[in-house]
């Protein structure tokens, strides 16, 4: 079963080998080719070049293409204010001093905005990668994009004036067909209706005003374009995930505000998929890579099958998330029984296991270290060691070549005696010379002849 | 029911004209008006903040609250200056620059309001050297910063050290808040004290002044 049918398989909810890894690389797929925020989000061929690296390198089940909540909101005469490290945000709100409901001539079509860019870059990754990789088309939840567009009056719209409230609703459900039809016109497999400020309303409310609006969006999807669909919440949304299920998506994404085990218990008797929730700053920003390899092994420790649950960070991923952080997290849904190892042994307290280090001052000839989680099964170890042997294969006997699998207890003393923390690295001559970005033939083997 | 009693609920569920009409009413009946604003503004406010803490309520709810609270305030504002009541004291507050999120910070607002204080409201975006201008020029006690982003929180710590350059860091107090902010956080950046929702950044912020 190749990854996207095994994400697939979960979303028709069949019980699978392993959990499903879908990585909310928005901004962050950046990262990892080194460029900002704002070009990622505005520039097609950097967007196809860092999402074709997302793939790469934390080889996903499914993966967004442009994680973007202001996409709709520009269109309709928001004014946006752009970061190098994160999504743009809303300046103003057109319809913050008239209770008016824009003219449906204004919603967004092909040509509007970033949708250009928007769709080409969704045609180019289906034709790279969508026959394996299922592809996630986001679009602003219409909560959300009402608020984009009222401002914060929206909330106290839903006291003073339900009526427009509902017109208002209504007008952004239209919008959200528009994406829905151009996303999957576009090939998108998954249409993800990102809606965070769900979290800042009650039950009722929600029921007033939500209820209908997302059921009416999720049929669009399930009846009328027949593909999957998902419903991203941010924050606290614990009391809405029941009226969010009846809403009937096939599955719902909560980052670390919910327990998500307790909101499993109550999406399975749904039989919607839930989704998420790797700790955003705590622990993909700020924590280690054993850190996110144990939050994954923990979590999927609690469930009782690989069935409805998806592992996923919490939201759209900080841009500054360390790769190896990512990497380590991936490796722990894709080998979960050999990361769960891997966690053990790193955190038992007592290594009696002595290791010998090089003498560094006094090689023979260079040295290169390898250190992966583990060649084989983990995509970025798998390249890290690929571009390894390719320059061995350059060098030959002119440098010694060595890979330490974090697998083998052994290894796990070594990284701990050299003081490697993220993997996968390259150590030339016991110096750290590559970690996590997977370096060219050229970089390496430039590396190897400064040394030689 | 008394009529302080009737402003409470009336507040908490958001009924700004009815809550308006009382407050006059209890003002016409002669009933103190510090008396009128703790126990009937200020007190509906304070269970909407517990409320909202307990997630009983939620952000429409406090809105509404704290529009009826502004209405009833309005009235009591020119007899409360004629009676020489002061504010229990003065924060400024403002989410911090490159992040233009404010539903967080204007939460903190009202619940600060709601205690009695008088807000400084420095918008969204708001400069470090902005915050500590306008601490000195106003003679604030708090310094509240917010942040939505995870990519902004790090302008908290710009406040803390341009308060330190200024030489005001241990005449005020900085309060740090927002979805990624922690504790951690707020030791490693040197602030005095982070709180988890509104309501508690209020009831920390009115304990400084009366402590």
């Amino acid at each position: 079963m190749n990854p996207k049918e095994l994400l697939f398989s979960t979303l028709r909810h069949e019980v699978t080998e392993r959990a499903p890894w879908v990585p909310f690389a928005g901004v962050h797929a950046g990262k990892l080719t080194g460029v900002d925020a704002t070009e990622i989000l505005t520039d097609e061929d950097k967007l196809v070049d860092a999402l074709m690296e997302v793939n790469r390198l934390y080889k996903p089940d499914g993966q967004p293409v442009v994680f973007d909540l202001q996409l709709e909101a520009e269109i309709l005469g928001c004014d946006l204010v752009w970061s190098k490290d994160g999504p743009p945000s809303v300046a103003n709100h057109p319809l913050a001093d008239t209770m008016n409901i824009p003219c449906r001539c204004t919603l967004p079509t092909p040509d509007a905005g970033r949708m250009p860019m928007v769709l080409s870059a969704m045609r180019r990754m289906k034709a790279a990668v969508g026959e394996t990789t299922a592809l996630y088309g986001l679009l602003c939840g219409p909560f959300t994009l009402a608020s984009h567009l009222r401002g914060n009056d929206i909330f106290m719209d839903m006291y003073d004036d339900d009526e427009y409230v509902k017109d208002l609703m209504s007008f952004c459900v239209d919008s959200g067909k528009k994406m829905i039809d151009m996303f999957v016109d576009a090939g998108m497999d998954v249409i993800a209706i990102v809606d965070p400020l769900v979290s800042q309303i009650s039950v009722d409310h929600f029921e007033e005003f939500l209820s209908e609006p997302f059921a009416e969006l999720f049929r669009y999807i399930r009846e009328e374009k027949k593909v999957f669909s998902s419903f991203f919440v941010c924050g606290n949304a614990t009391r809405n995930i029941e009226v969010m299920c009846k809403t009937a998506p096939d599955s719902i994404s909560v980052d670390e505000n919910v327990d998500i085990i307790a909101a499993k218990a109550v999406c399975d008797q749904y039989n919607v998929v839930i989704g998420g929730n790797i700790p955003l700053t705590s622990v993909m920003l700020h924590g280690t890579q054993q850190d996110n390899m144990k939050f994954v092994v923990d979590m999927l420790a609690k469930l009782d099958e690989y069935k409805n649950f998806i592992v996923a960070p919490g939201c759209d991923m900080p841009y500054a998330v360390p790769v190896e952080n990512t990497i380590g997290a991936a490796q722990a849904v894709l080998n979960t029984a050999d990361s769960a190892e891997m966690v053990k042994n790193y955190t038992s307290a007592t290594f009696d296991i002595e290791v010998e280090l090089p003498d560094y001052e006094n090689l023979e000839r260079p040295l290169v270290e390898v250190f992966t989680l583990d060649s084989a099964t983990c995509a970025a170890c798998t390249y890290m060691m690929g571009a390894a042997n390719v320059v061995k294969g350059t060098f030959r006997e002119k440098i010694d070549l060595v890979e330490y699998k974090f697998t083998e207890k052994e290894n796990i003393a070594r990284c701990m005696k050299m003081g490697v923390t993220n993997l996968p690295c390259i150590y030339i001559n016991g110096q750290l010379k590559f970690s996590s970005i997977i370096p060219s033939t050229e970089e390496l083997e430039e590396a190897v002849n400064e040394v030689l | 029911m008394s009529i302080l009693n009737e402003i409470s609920e009336n507040l908490q569920k958001g009924k700004a004209k009815i809550v308006k009409e009382l407050v006059q009413q209890a003002v016409d009946e002669g009933i103190p008006v510090k008396q009128i604003l703790d126990e009937g503004l200020l007190s509906g406010m304070s269970i909407i903040g517990v409320k909202f803490k307990n997630n009983e309520v939620f952000v429409p709810e406090v809105l509404v609250a704290a529009r009826a609270m502004n209405m009833g305030a309005q009235v009591l504002k020119p007899l409360l200056v004629e009676s020489g009541i002061e504010a229990v004291g003065k924060v400024c507050l403002g989410t911090v620059k490159g992040d233009l999120h404010d539903i967080g910070k204007n939460l903190v607002k009202m619940m600060l309001e709601g205690k009695g204080l008088e807000v400084i409201d420095l918008g969204t975006d708001v400069p470090p050297e902005k915050f500590i201008e306008t601490a000195q020029n106003e003679n604030c006690d708090v310094i509240c910063c917010s942040a939505l982003l995870t990519t902004t929180m790090g302008v908290m710590q710009e406040v803390v050290d341009a308060a330190k350059n200024a030489g005001i860091r241990e005449k005020v107090k900085i309060m740090v808040g927002g979805a990624p902010v922690n504790q951690n956080f707020c030791e490693q950046i040197g602030a005095d004290y982070y709180t988890p929702d509104a309501a508690t950044c209020a009831e920390v912020a009115v304990g400084l002044f009366s402590a």
